[in-house]
């Protein structure tokens, strides 16, 4: 008992003696880049956050803005809503640097939200994070049954895909009719 | 809102590996998008469905059998009279389809997702009806198995379901006749490269026109045939007596009539009850000697040590001539 006491106790001091030799290392300004989704909210993100993502990562690199230039051009994401986008930037800034863990418990447990959190997790090429929400994903339906699969993911049956496909043909036809009628009218 | 449909191929990919092979299947139910998808995955991307054993008898029906490794076992039924298909007491009708091409396409449903390598493959097409084509014909893949038995009484049977199987990681073949009695060639079957790599065969049948070159590098054999001649039977001896390939070899003849021309090669024999014996030296080992053993009309070469060597016998020494 006593001996692994001992063990324990040499071991740690370890720790701390390594802790400050990192803290000591010279650190480089950090610099930072905006961004927006749909909502236009801007957020302010470091370029080192922003390293998960493939996509801006190649934007920025090689940029070389200033602060204000940075500040005067934030990126826009269009197709991201304002809340998928700022969970995307909690992401970034809480796994800044860090070795990425091997599980994300973390996830939207609402199904539309993880969805959409998946669109723009690809568009921006975070690949762990796309990993995570994957396997959220899939863990959803594992052993479920086919009707089960398609009330959780939200699928519609053929049947009704068909019917929904019908009557947006029918839809493009009346449209198509009334364009043609209009431009038979206007040729008279 | 974003859809699972619309997601980029790339996603449902990534979120198809995280699900078992069950799962998979289960998707595949859910939609004709989600079906298309799952089809033209590209294997590597699909989990392994660990099966160890598949067996398919093919009489009036089709019986495909396929076990897991927990010994859970899953059965279909295709019946022809009714058309339909039975799984864990689900019967479907088939309507327009033909049960073979039903059959098949589960099979290679299945196979799709088996990535490592069965332990067992049955195919018995003993109460096959001339009729009837073999399913494997339009099987569009190889199988990997360990073991394979084959049931058949011709053989076109035989090779109807040999070539389907992947030679690199196939060991032993068994291929068994519906009656003891039947005669069946072999000239096709000793040309494939599942023949030629085997580690072992049984050949259960008797088997037609032997050549003793396309049973000299089987490790382990047993055919039975019509007969053997003396010089064949010294040409196995020489490899057994060099090669450490080779195992055992038995042959099963109707009947043998050239033991005085054995004798004249070997000299006299060592003879115990209705058995004769001779005894010969390897060239790599001293441990081990090799014997024939001749019970009419059966005879076989295998090894023994030297102490299991029948008293007042003669070893012959290796000679290489």
């Amino acid at each position: 008992m006593s001996s692994t006491e001992q063990g324990t106790s040499s071991a740690a001091p370890a720790e701390p003696t390594t802790a400050p030799e990192s803290a000591a290392a010279p650190e480089v300004p950090e610099s930072f880049y905006y961004v927006h989704g749909k909502d236009k909210v801007v957020h302010k993100v470091s370029a080192g956050a922003l390293q998960h993502s493939a996509l801006i990562h190649g934007m920025i690199s090689n940029l070389g803005y200033t602060e204000e230039q940075a500040k005067a051009n934030p990126f826009p994401f269009e197709n991201i809503d304002g809340d998928i986008l700022q969970m995307v930037v909690d992401w970034c800034n809480q796994h800044k640097g860090k070795p990425t863990p091997p599980e994300d418990t973390n996830l939207p447990k609402q199904k539309e939200k993880l969805f959409d959190l998946v669109l723009a997790v690809n568009y921006l090429e975070i690949k762990e994070l796309l990993t995570y929400c994957c396997k959220q994903v899939a863990m959803m339906v594992k052993g479920k049954s086919p009707e089960e699969i398609r009330e959780i993911w939200m699928i519609p049956t053929d049947a009704e895909d068909e019917a929904a496909e019908k009557e947006a043909k029918k839809r493009a036809g009346k449209e198509a009719a009334g364009e043609t009628a209009a431009a038979a009218g206007d040729a008279k | 809102m974003a859809s699972i449909i619309e997601m980029p191929e790339l996603v449902l990919d990534q979120i198809i590996e995280f699900l078992d092979f069950k799962s998979v299947l289960t998707l595949r139910q859910v939609c004709r998008d989600f079906r298309n998808f799952i089809d033209d995955l590209k294997v590597s991307k699909l989990p392994d469905s660990r099966f160890t054993e598949i067996g398919m008898k093919v009489d009036k029906d089709i019986c495909l059998r396929i076990e897991d490794q927990d010994r859970h076992q899953y059965k279909f039924i295709y019946s022809e009279i009714e058309n339909s298909r039975s799984f864990n007491g689900k019967t479907t009708t088939l309507g327009n389809w033909n049960i073979v091409d039903v059959a098949v396409r589960d099979l290679e449903l299945v196979l799709k997702f088996q990535k490592s390598t069965l332990s067992w493959s049955n195919f018995d097409l003993e109460d096959c009806p001339l009729s009837k084509e073999s399913p494997f014909k339009k099987l569009n893949r190889t199988i990997k198995t360990k073991n394979l038995v084959i049931i058949s009484d011709s053989q076109s049977g035989f090779m109807s379901i040999l070539p389907f199987f992947d030679s690199k990681t196939l060991e032993d073949i068994y291929l068994n006749p519906t009656n003891e009695e039947m005669q069946i060639g072999i000239d096709e079957i000793v040309k494939t490269e599942q023949w030629r790599n085997a580690k072992k065969i049984h050949c259960n049948f008797h088997a037609l026109n032997v050549k003793v070159e396309d049973i000299c590098h089987l490790p382990r054999v047993i055919v039975r045939t019509e007969s053997i001649s003396a010089r064949d039977l010294d040409f196995l001896k020489k490899i057994f007596i060099t090669s450490s390939k080779l195992k055992y070899c038995d042959l099963r003849m109707r009947n043998f009539e050239e033991k005085e021309e054995l004798c004249n090669l070997w000299g006299p024999a060592f003879i115990s009850g209705s058995s004769s014996y001779w005894y010969f030296r390897l060239k790599d080992s001293n441990k081990n000697i090799l014997v024939f053993r001749l019970r009419e009309p059966s005879l076989g070469y295998f090894f023994t040590k030297s102490n299991f060597v029948w008293n007042g016998a003669i070893v012959h020494d290796y000679n290489e001539n």
